[in-house]
């Protein structure tokens, strides 16, 4: 039972990360009417893999429905969402840089973003691991007749990954501008380096990229996949016990000059004294004299 | 909606076909053909598979976790090159594997845990899942040698090209352990290249080419100075236009699409070659090394018919019986001859042993000159 509520949370957490990033993000940079096509996307995604799970469990669909196919889906899927995503990441920063250099008035120009990238980036994030969360539900729910453990088991993992989203979009909330940004900012980064190695791994198995099983490593001993800890690993950054070669420099490739070009510093600017106040932003309006504060703390990284 | 029933009547249905060599009606794919998935039953120590002898086209599995753990099923090729798989098998769940197989020997795997190399077994999937039109059988046949001379002239280029470094380089002890190497690719396609004309002289002819007014080249050269007078230091321009000639025929070989006719004629001319050259042991007059040319002939004779099979299948089932038995019987001779990766020399080799090899070769090429007839059909 406690297997298959991992199978929910890992699946969850791979899905709800990014898109609880990119609302506390909207909501912080205050553009919440951003909110809806967020919600579309997800929206789209969810039912599009509840659609096409029905279609390959019920239905004679070829479409799909060849495990080569679907291996396919989810790495372009993957990559995809990796170039959304490390968008996303430079536009945190370039947000960042314009609250740190006092410029308020030029926050909402430099968040100037097509509803397209906010709601694909969504979409994207949702949809790539939707298919399969979709199919497994299918088949506890086959097997609900008879047992309707797994079931609930799937159902309790999925919420237990949404609210450790809500979670984090609360948490996330209540940290200071600046720090948000760097913070979720670099959280982001390890995120996209972990689908972008799932999508080179889903690539390996589709037969697309060789050396599936020219191993790095294999910690299973030690990161034995069945655990908690090793399936919110792999639900968050996607860190696996027994990964390719290629996988390993995918992640490395892409974490390590991304993590670096976002953390360097900002232009200096002359410094005024530091305030740690937190903000917290529940209405549309509220805390402007608070953030405007937080706002004249330096960008440290 | 499918009935638990019904899967249990189908996988019983498969049960009883399977263990029939050769088997070759679908017990799955379409699921208009009424025909039911392959059930696997998974636990955390057993991967019983349903029925391991298939008919190619897509097959379905119905994989079943009656364990503890959460378990993942795969279908592998050779070296554990996933053809399919599906993953996050809950424990008491049963999830689906649609998956296309051609005509090949597979692994199956389940993993409890979703770690290591899991619990293993064989699969067979041979014949053609339904009867494809004859055209498209030959049709398929033709590209499958095609991938096959793609892949096995890309390593008969690397190998050339490392063996002509190696002789101009004057080292004699790894031009001598190449020769044989390389000379493995060349042979397993040799039929191709017989249809470019000279080309096949100036890589491969013996000795007596000059009687006919040809300049003796290629590898039997480089072969004669290697081993007779171990003096390479001219042979430098040889190596160079051996390396021309091979990137030549590799560039055709490439571009030609050899008919089903010309396949089963090849397999034969290949069983040939080996009568002929290699017990003979006239081939690799100074090497020695003829029982490398001899199991590379083998190997090309054998994927020609392999690609032709799906065909033979339609056509002639207990020809494919009869091919499948003398292969095999064939490989087991000259297996005894294995010499670490390679092969003895063909002068360790006593006359009864030659002997026993050339009635092989002989009882195998009965059926393969069948082949064209049957193909022609």
């Amino acid at each position: 039972m406690f297997a298959t509520y991992l199978i929910g949370l890992r699946e969850g957490l791979e899905a709800t990360l990014v898109v609880s990033i990119l609302v506390a993000f909207l909501v912080k940079s205050q553009r919440r009417d951003r909110l809806p096509q967020v919600w579309a996307g997800v929206g789209l995604a969810v039912v599009l893999s509840v659609l096409f799970g029905w279609l390959i469990e019920y239905t004679s669909t070829s479409l799909l429905a060849r495990s080569e196919d679907r291996e396919l889906f989810e790495a372009i899927t993957s990559v995809a969402a990796v170039v959304f995503v490390t968008w996303m990441i430079f536009w945190m920063r370039r947000a960042a840089r314009t609250i740190a250099g006092e410029l308020r008035g030029k926050l909402t120009e430099a968040l100037a973003v097509g509803s397209l990238a906010v709601a694909g980036m969504a979409f994207l994030a949702v949809i790539r691991e939707g298919l399969e969360t979709a199919l497994i539900f299918y088949s506890a729910a086959q097997g609900a007749s008879g047992d309707s453990g797994p079931l609930l088991a799937l159902i309790g993992g999925i919420v237990t990954a949404v609210m450790l989203g809500v979670l984090l979009y609360a948490s996330a909330l209540r940290i200071n501008l600046t720090k948000f940004f760097t913070w979720t900012g670099a959280l982001l980064i390890l995120v996209a380096a972990g689908i972008l190695k799932y999508g080179v791994h889903d690539f390996q198995e589709a037969g697309v990229l060789p050396g599936l099983n020219n191993l790095a490593f294999d910690i299973t001993s030690t990161l034995d996949p069945s655990t908690w800890y090793a399936a919110l690993l792999a639900g968050m950054f996607n860190v696996t016990p027994a990964p390719t070669v290629l996988e390993t420099i995918a992640w490395v490739g892409y974490a390590v000059p991304v993590l670096l070009l976002f953390l360097r510093p900002a232009r200096r600017k002359p410094t005024p004294t530091a305030t740690t106040t937190p903000v917290t932003e529940r209405g549309a309006d509220t805390g402007t004299e608070a953030e405007a504060e937080s706002a004249s703390t330096p960008q440290r990284a | 909606m499918r009935t638990t029933q019904f899967f249990a009547l189908a996988a019983a249905g498969v049960l009883a076909t399977a263990g029939v060599a050769g088997c070759s009606d679908s017990d799955k794919g379409d699921p208009a053909a009424g025909g039911g998935p392959i059930v696997v039953k998974a636990s955390d120590t057993a991967c019983e598979v349903g029925s391991t002898d298939l008919g190619a086209g897509t097959a379905t599995f119905k994989i079943t976790n009656s364990g503890a753990k959460v378990t993942e099923f795969y279908v592998y090729a050779d070296g554990d090159r996933v053809m399919g798989e599906v993953e996050n098998i809950a424990p008491g769940l049963s999830r689906e594997l649609h998956v296309e197989l051609p005509a090949g020997t597979y692994e199956t795997a389940c993993k409890p845990g979703m770690s290591g190399k899991g619990i293993r077994g064989a699969l067979k999937v041979s014949g053609s899942a339904q009867p494809l039109t004859a055209d498209a059988a030959l049709g398929d046949a033709t590209d499958n040698y095609q991938r096959y001379i793609k892949s096995q002239t890309a390593a008969l280029l690397d190998k050339t090209e490392e063996f002509v470094g190696a002789v101009k380089a004057g080292d004699v002890a790894k031009s001598k352990a190449l020769y044989p190497v390389a000379r493995t690719y060349w042979e397993r396609i040799e039929p191709v290249a017989e249809i470019f004309g000279d080309l096949d002289p100036k890589i491969d002819g013996r000795e007596e080419v000059i009687e006919e007014g040809m300049e003796f080249t290629g590898f039997h050269r480089i072969e004669k100075d290697l081993w007779q007078s171990g003096d390479i230091s001219k042979d430098g321009p040889i190596a160079d236009r051996l390396l021309v000639d091979v990137k030549e025929i590799v560039a055709k070989a490439n571009a030609e699409k050899l008919s089903p006719l010309q396949l089963a004629n090849g397999a034969k001319e290949l069983l040939d070659e080996v009568a002929s050259g290699k017990i003979t042991g006239e081939e690799d007059r100074y090497s020695h090394t003829d029982l490398w040319d001899f199991a590379a002939n083998l190997e090309g004779s054998k994927a020609a018919v392999s690609a032709l099979r799906p065909a033979l299948q339609q056509r002639s089932p207990e020809l494919v019986t009869q091919l499948d038995t003398e292969f095999a019987n064939v490989e087991a001779l000259l297996g005894k001859h294995r010499d670490g990766d390679g092969w003895k020399l063909h002068t360790a080799l006593s006359k009864t042993e030659l002997k026993e090899l050339s009635d092989g070769i002989n009882a195998l090429a009965e059926p393969i000159s069948k082949v064209a007839a049957a193909v022609a059909k």
